[in-house]
């Protein structure tokens, strides 16, 4: 197990991660991005959170983020491979001595991490919560570790639409769409839908796959090896798609 | 120059086609494989997983008492579930059903084989409705509307539990919002499917007249009797009976609700139940004052004893080690009265007007409105000690270090939910002071075999008085109402600084081997001997039985076997036959169904239900020591409400400069909260830029330097 974990985060994927991640804050992507989705959910959430007599409490927040996620996630993967493409780097980048999976590994890190450093500068929030009321702060790290996981899970999915195409805007509308779709199969009042028009274990089927119900799950302030898993295997599933679809591209080139 | 045939161009496109679709198949199986594996993992970590509640209140973990109970269960407890198919539940009760399937789930898991959880769904067949309806499960009729049709569907989530072959218990409809409604709705019916039996519980009322518009309304103490889950596991039986006839042997404890115009018999009847060693807890008001709409606060005329009654019900008490001086309490800490998190519940407010033109309640200091406060108050007494030129008198600290005590000393489980939620006990109206028995010197003086303590006690700026005649802090006249509120707060103030600091202790416990209080003295006769004896010489007719009055507002009559008039009486028993107990409350009101009710809160208050009702509800199985359901009773979330502004309780101050103060902290508060992160993002970004700037700078410079 520690070999796997080691080949796959070796020094090779922390290479491609670091390169990844100072690419976005060496260009102006980083900034645009995080000042207008810090904006709209810290004043979203902020107006929501901090009313006098409200609970101090973090619902708010992660109520809507996982909509920004929705919105503004896919503008953030569309380039990662189609970019690459575009400009040819990809070639060069693929005849690295690496492999594959390292390089969708790292490009995959390089984005949490800046998701990750995004979130953290929400942390005033419930700073401020806690300032002014009793914050319990066990499920608001529990609900952090959940963001980072859900956007994970969207990131992987972006990943794989930007392999897929060399078009950008092909690849954002398709992680739209995709990530709509199974973002809304977690929404009680869409399986409601679904459940009184398709049998009871097609909807329960539908409703299992959405990453949102498990966000839930651990967002209430539960940590359950299921919802973990879940993530795992859910970002493990695209990541090994992307990595094979990008190895047919190197094989078809080769 | 090779020139390809167009027919084998065609052919090596075909084939190129034919290896790609040869490559695609394998892929695709492959990520179907790897679907499946991964689909059956995650399925496999649904059915075996581990939770962690991380929650500081653990609101989404069953408490001790479920565990216990489910661990006490020495046969199947089956739990038939009566529910529509959730794909068919509307919104609203969509999330309730993930409630209650997680904790059925929950102790599905905790019986490990003794919990069976059977699933029905009535809206499959005619004879699965038929038994849920025959069982008294509800189904909800709710109204599906589409742009062609309009329905209305059943929607059924009832329980029925089923234990020991015979014993069960339905909840009609079980809807929970939260696990912890989940736990509060069905553990208590899992404790009575054990046990079966309820419990009986005696009581006495005496109810209180109060206005109601232009007329008077009888007000007792049924609520608390009444509240769902105490109901179903204890049975209240009401043994105030005109004629006095003794209590039962069997009957284990006794609620006294406001006793007055108490006769020697009656207090007879109370003492021979103590040396039974029975329970006696007396709910004690010193004076009534009257809520009215206008909270004018008169005194109404209240005596605790009858006219012809000989022996002092107070006497009677200090007999038995408890000293109760019928005299009014009011706190002067703040702590003690303010209204907590801003609720002007348990309070009276003033209605005013805010900028916006909306009225809202302006909580009222009212001192004679109080908590007993869970804090050592021996920590304040370098405080308290503080001389007039602001200085710390030592001897006297030292004396306050010595004298003083928490608020709520007790660690017994009737207190811990109060403590660990509210930090302070119940709200008490006007309350009276209850102590323990002492001599001169303040030295315990309690009759030998008996133990006593002090369960709950004011803060150190406590006052004593004899009950005026009227305490209505804010006057009559809206104009004049902050400084008639002043005028009023000065005066205690002025009392405050004038009178020693003292603590005044609000509920005692008294409990051992008891004499009774009539040993020495003539035993009272009951009323219905009393006449006939007066009947006697003339005629010679056996004395009659009296019918109790009854009051159909008030609480039921005795049953007439209980009352009727019995010369076997057994003899009177001057010693307690077991360790009997005796609870004094010195209040009555904070229980009262007018002010439980919310008769008053529309009006601004006061209304005790948060406090109240949790108090009497533990009070039972603290009493009879069931400690099964304790930490289920003490299990409330902590309160986390924001107070972005400090409200005063002062009437005096505008409401519009507090609601303006409010807008412009939220309005800074959002603002800082939106903007700094991005001008941090800001300033990073510029940091990079500069550093980028100066790395090229230096790059082209050494260009040019070659």
């Amino acid at each position: 197990m520690s070999n796997v974990i080691t080949s796959l985060w070796g020094r090779e994927t922390r290479v491609i991660f670091r390169r990844e991640l100072k690419s976005y804050f060496l260009s102006p992507i980083a900034y645009v991005f995080g000042g207008l989705f810090l904006t709209v959910l810290l004043f979203l959430s902020a107006k929501t959170s901090l009313v006098h007599g409200a609970p101090a409490t973090m619902q708010p927040f992660f109520l809507y983020l996982p909509w920004l996620f929705l919105i503004f996630l896919p503008g953030l993967t569309m380039r990662l491979w189609a970019e690459e493409r575009k400009l040819g780097t990809i070639e060069l980048l693929l005849t690295f001595p690496v492999r594959t999976s390292q390089v969708v590994l790292g490009k995959f890190g390089a984005v949490v991490a800046y998701l990750g450093f995004i979130l953290l500068l929400t942390l005033g929030l419930p700073l401020t919560l806690g300032a002014y009321g009793s914050i319990d702060w066990p499920p608001v790290l529990g609900q952090y570790v959940a963001s980072l996981m859900f956007a994970g899970s969207f990131v992987a999915v972006g990943m794989f639409w930007s392999s897929m195409t060399r078009d950008q805007i092909v690849a954002l509308l398709a992680s739209i769409v995709s990530l709509s779709v199974l973002f809304l199969l977690g929404n009680p009042s869409v399986i409601e839908f679904f459940g009184s028009n398709l049998p009871l274990w097609c909807a329960g089927l539908l409703n299992g796959i959405s990453p949102y119900k498990y966000f839930l799950s651990i967002a209430r302030g539960v940590f359950d090896t299921r919802d973990f898993i879940y993530f795992t295997c859910f970002c493990g599933f695209f990541l090994y798609a992307n990595v094979l679809v990008l190895k047919a591209r190197r094989e078809s080139k080769g | 120059m090779i020139v390809m045939h167009p027919s084998q161009s065609n052919r090596g496109s075909e084939q190129g086609a034919c290896t790609a679709r040869g490559a695609a198949m394998p892929l695709l199986l492959h990520v179907v494989l790897l679907l499946l594996v991964l689909g059956q993992i995650v399925y496999l970590a649904s059915r075996y997983r581990v939770r962690i509640d991380m929650t500081s209140d653990k609101l989404w973990t069953t408490t001790a008492s479920t565990s216990k109970l489910i661990g006490k269960l020495e046969e199947r407890l089956i739990v038939e579930a009566y529910f529509s198919p959730k794909e068919n539940l509307p919104l609203s009760m969509s999330s309730s059903r993930d409630w209650a399937d997680n904790f059925l789930d929950e102790i599905t898991q905790l019986g490990k084989g003794r919990v069976i959880v059977q699933r029905f769904d009535p809206n499959s067949d005619a004879a699965t409705a038929k038994t849920a309806g025959r069982l008294g499960i509800k189904p909800l009729n709710l109204r599906s509307q589409s742009a062609t049709s309009l329905s209305v569907d059943q929607h059924w989530q009832g329980l029925r539990l089923l234990y020991g072959g015979g014993k069960q218990k339905v909840i009609e409809a079980f809807l929970p919002n939260s696990s912890f409604q989940a736990e509060a709705r069905v553990t208590p019916k899992i404790k009575e499917v054990i046990t079966g039996t309820k419990r009986r519980i005696g009581y006495m009322e005496w109810p209180a007249r109060v206005p109601r518009g232009r007329q008077q309304a009888i007000v007792g103490w049924n609520m608390v009797r009444r509240l769902r889950d105490l109901k179903s596991r204890y049975e209240f039986q009401n043994f105030k009976d005109e004629d006095g006839a003794l209590l039962p042997a069997d009957l284990e404890v006794l609620f006294l609700f406001r006793p007055m115009l108490l006769t020697d018999r009656q207090k007879y009847v109370i003492d021979q139940f103590v040396m039974n060693g029975g329970t006696l807890v007396l709910f004690a008001d010193a004076v009534e004052y009257q809520i009215d709409s206008e909270r004018t606060f008169k005194k109404v005329p209240f005596t605790l004893d009858a006219k012809e009654s000989a022996y002092p019900l107070v006497q009677q008490l200090s007999h038995y080690g408890v000293d109760w001086q019928p005299r009014l309490v009011a706190d002067m800490h703040e702590i003690a009265y303010k209204a907590q998190f801003s609720l002007v519940q348990e309070y009276f407010a003033v209605a005013m007007r805010g900028a916006a033109g909306r009225a809202h309640f302006t909580p009222v200091a009212y001192p004679y409105f109080l908590h007993a406060v869970n804090y050592d108050w021996r920590l304040s007494a370098d405080q308290l000690a503080v001389d007039v030129n602001g200085k710390i008198d030592d001897r006297k600290a030292a004396h306050y270090r010595k004298v003083l005590v928490p608020g709520m000393p007790s660690d017994d489980f009737l207190f811990r939910g109060f403590k660990k939620s509210w930090n302070r006990g119940p709200g008490f109206y006007w309350p009276t002071s209850v102590g323990l028995r002492e001599r001169a010197g303040g030295v315990l003086d309690l009759p030998d075999g008996v133990e006593g303590r002090v369960l709950l006690w004011t803060s150190p700026l406590a006052l004593v008085e004899d009950p005026p005649a009227g305490l209505n802090p804010i006057g009559l006249n809206e104009g004049v109402m902050s400084t008639e509120h002043k005028r009023f707060m000065d005066g205690l103030k002025d009392r405050v600084i004038a009178e020693t600091r003292m603590q005044v202790p609000l509920m005692v416990e008294v409990q051992g081997d008891f004499q009774s209080f009539f040993v020495g003295k003539d035993v009272p006769k009951r009323p219905s001997q009393i006449s006939a004896e007066e009947d006697r010489p003339k005629d010679g007719d056996k004395p009659g039985e009296e019918v109790p009055k009854s009051d159909p507002n008030g609480p039921q009559p005795a049953k007439p076997s209980e009352s009727v008039a019995d010369n076997s009486e057994t003899a009177m028993k001057s010693q307690s036959a077991s360790k009997g107990r005796i609870v004094v409350v010195g209040d009555a009101t904070f229980l009262r169904d007018d002010v439980l009710g919310g008769d008053y809160t529309r009006m601004g208050g006061p209304d005790s239900g948060a406090t109240a009702m949790p108090f009497f509800a533990q009070m039972l199985d603290w009493l009879s020591d069931d400690r099964d359901l304790v930490d289920l009773q003490s299990r409330v979330p902590a309160d986390r409400t924001l107070a972005l502004v400090e409200v005063s309780s002062k009437t005096n101050e505008d409401a519009r400069d507090t609601e303006q103060a409010l807008r412009s902290k939220t309005t800074r508060l959002v603002a800082l909260n939106v903007l700094i992160p991005s001008l941090l993002l800001l300033t990073f970004g510029l940091l990079v830029w500069r550093l980028r700037r100066n790395q090229k700078r230096a790059f082209l410079a050494s260009l040019d330097a070659a």
